[in-house]
């Protein structure tokens, strides 16, 4: 039970850029809100824009984070929502990466006038297989070894999915520069947070979703394979989707100049 | 001394490759380019069958994605990492836990040296079991420690110090707050006429229409014996006399015997900065006015 302010302070909330329409940017995974850098300095032109960090990411107050509250992924939902009625928003325009786009789906359709459209950044509702029906990419147990991994070489996410989720043919500078600013985090905490994406299934609740939502998604990405993107897409009532030919699953961060004009196209476009 | 009949040029000639402990290099494109004889002696693979393959052969998909999003990362930043727990296969796909360090050279390739890790891996096992174990531990004490165990509703203990927590909130952000003592009339009187068995039974009903009655931001205690402390914050009097009022109504659909069950409600609102004991004595005066006044009623604490 916190008030605005803490709330504001318990997520790092930035508010920067100026504009009527607001855009609500959610990082993803193994980041923290420095990820949107390469899309802020023009979306700033144009928006109003609000930036945070996860319970537990970047330089949000560690002392608030609960196993219990962030053990599943409305946990995080709650901390979206928590954070507009604190800034008194209405009618933004989410934009998630990969598991934050969920987050925020799981959001708006728990609090439907916060926002009126939703931008995906390859974003997958379930990382696991299902033969035949669905592929998420990943065999349970290679997940389950995978934190079983994360448990016990104890290190924070610091560099954690960086070349991955950029894709193998990005170059070793890149690689190196956005790894490097990649926060670093308790290592508990970020194998936690990794149990809440990685197991998780949450493709039942695409179908809730009444906002129009923009899908990008990259053409060679080993989170989230295009079928993945095209899952989504069928699922959502009203949406777009939009295959970059890019490798990675950090197309903004990789790819800003290819996400840019459509993103500022979707936002200001009348629904 | 051996040494001493060694030659100054002349090297001691060895075994071949007897390391127990695995080396390998692999060229920037992550092609096995060496392995040593430990890969044909320990891991059974076929003397040259690895050789212009890839790395990814070797591992696990998960020690292939820590490959390339830790590993990777951290030798372009440190040019060495260390102590690293993956899994690779053997020949015959079983999974071997290894512990790994690994160099960069400045033409990209990545020298490899890597031990058997199945016994720390056990131990690694337990450690995670044990905190896990203690983890979970530790939220049920914490959970007996603040719950009532017959209504399971906050205790005492716990009501208090929230109890304090929202009061320095509520100051902070100026917001009014009410404390409520809800005291069963008579209590007394059920437990000698019906038996203790059926108070019991009175108060748990009691707890679980406060619990679904209140909101979620109200802290509702058992206080002690027929007492329970609610505390609702950011809430005028108006709407407190108002649940007050919703309350008695509620209390009433208790049944004991053949009567409704009633209660005393005594009331102290803050909108100052007010100590938790300050607020309880006066909620507690509201309440014994209560019941002076016949009791099955709310009363509010007024300042003399």
């Amino acid at each position: 039970m916190l008030n605005a302010n803490e709330i504001l302070n318990r997520n790092n909330v930035k508010l920067i850029g100026k504009g009527s329409k607001t855009l609500f940017l959610a990082h993803g995974f193994g980041c923290d809100q420095n990820m949107w850098r390469f899309l802020t300095p023009e979306l700033a032109k144009n928006f109003t824009i609000v930036l945070f960090d996860y319970v537990g990411s970047g330089s949000s107050d560690i002392s608030q984070y609960s196993k219990k509250r962030y053990g599943q992924l409305e946990g995080y939902a709650e901390d979206i929502i928590e954070i507009c009625e604190a800034l008194q928003l209405t009618d933004a325009v989410f934009i998630g990466h990969s598991v934050s786009s969920i987050i925020g789906a799981i959001a708006a359709i728990e609090k439907p006038k916060l926002f009126s459209k939703l931008i995906m950044i390859c974003p997958s509702p379930c990382f696991l297989n299902f033969p035949p029906e669905y592929l998420g990419g990943f065999d349970k147990e290679d997940l389950q070894e995978l934190l079983n991994l994360m448990d016990k070489n104890y290190i924070g996410w610091a560099n954690y999915l960086a070349p991955l989720v950029m894709g193998t043919t990005s170059s070793d500078e890149l690689i190196g520069e956005l790894s490097g600013s990649f926060c670093s985090t308790d290592p508990v905490i970020a194998k936690n947070f990794a149990a809440a994406t990685f197991l998780s299934d949450y493709r039942y609740l695409l179908k809730e979703i009444k906002q129009p939502t923009l899908i990008f998604q990259s053409q060679n990405d080993a989170l989230a394979a295009t079928s993945v993107g095209e899952f989504i897409a069928s699922e959502i009532m009203s949406s777009e989707l939009n295959v970059i030919a890019a490798d990675g699953h950090c197309l903004h961060m990789t790819h800003p100049e290819a996400l840019m004009n459509s993103i500022i196209a979707y936002a200001k476009k009348s629904s | 001394m051996k040494n001493d009949k060694l030659k100054r040029n002349e090297l001691p000639t060895f075994a071949p490759d007897c390391f127990p402990s695995g080396a390998l290099v692999t060229d920037p494109s992550r092609i096995i380019t060496y392995v040593n004889a430990y890969f044909t002696t320990e891991l059974l693979w076929q003397s040259g069958e690895l050789i212009g393959k890839s790395a990814d052969i070797l591992f696990t998909q998960s020690s292939r994605i820590f490959f390339q999003s830790y590993l990777i990362p951290t030798l372009l930043h440190e040019k060495v990492c260390e102590e690293m727990q993956l899994i690779i296969f053997n020949a015959q796909g079983q999974r071997i836990p290894i512990t790994v360090n690994a160099s960069i050279s400045k033409d990209g390739c990545i020298y490899w040296s890597f031990f058997n890790a199945s016994k720390r891996d056990q131990l690694y096992e337990e450690l995670i079991k044990t905190r896990e174990e203690l983890e979970e531990q530790a939220e049920q004490l914490k959970s007996l420690a603040s719950t009532d165990e017959l209504t399971s509703l906050l205790n005492r203990r716990e009501m208090k110090y929230r109890s304090t927590l929202v009061l320095e909130q509520a100051a902070r952000s100026r917001q009014s707050i009410a404390l409520l003592i809800l005291d069963i009339d008579h209590f007394k009187k059920i437990n000698d006429t019906f038996g203790h068995l059926e108070g019991d039974n009175v108060l748990k009903q009691l707890g679980q229409l406060l619990k679904a009655f209140g909101r979620q931001t109200d802290l509702i205690s058992r206080f002690g014996g027929e007492e329970f402390l609610l505390m609702l914050p950011d809430t005028s009097k108006s709407d407190t006399l108002l649940f007050c009022q919703r309350l008695h109504k509620l209390i009433k659909q208790i049944k004991v015997g053949d009567s409704a069950l009633k209660a005393s409600i005594g009331v102290s609102i803050s909108t100052d900065k007010v100590s938790f004991t300050d607020l309880f004595s006066q909620a507690d005066n509201a309440l014994y006015k209560a019941k002076t006044l016949g009791r099955n009623r709310t009363e509010v604490y007024v300042k003399n």
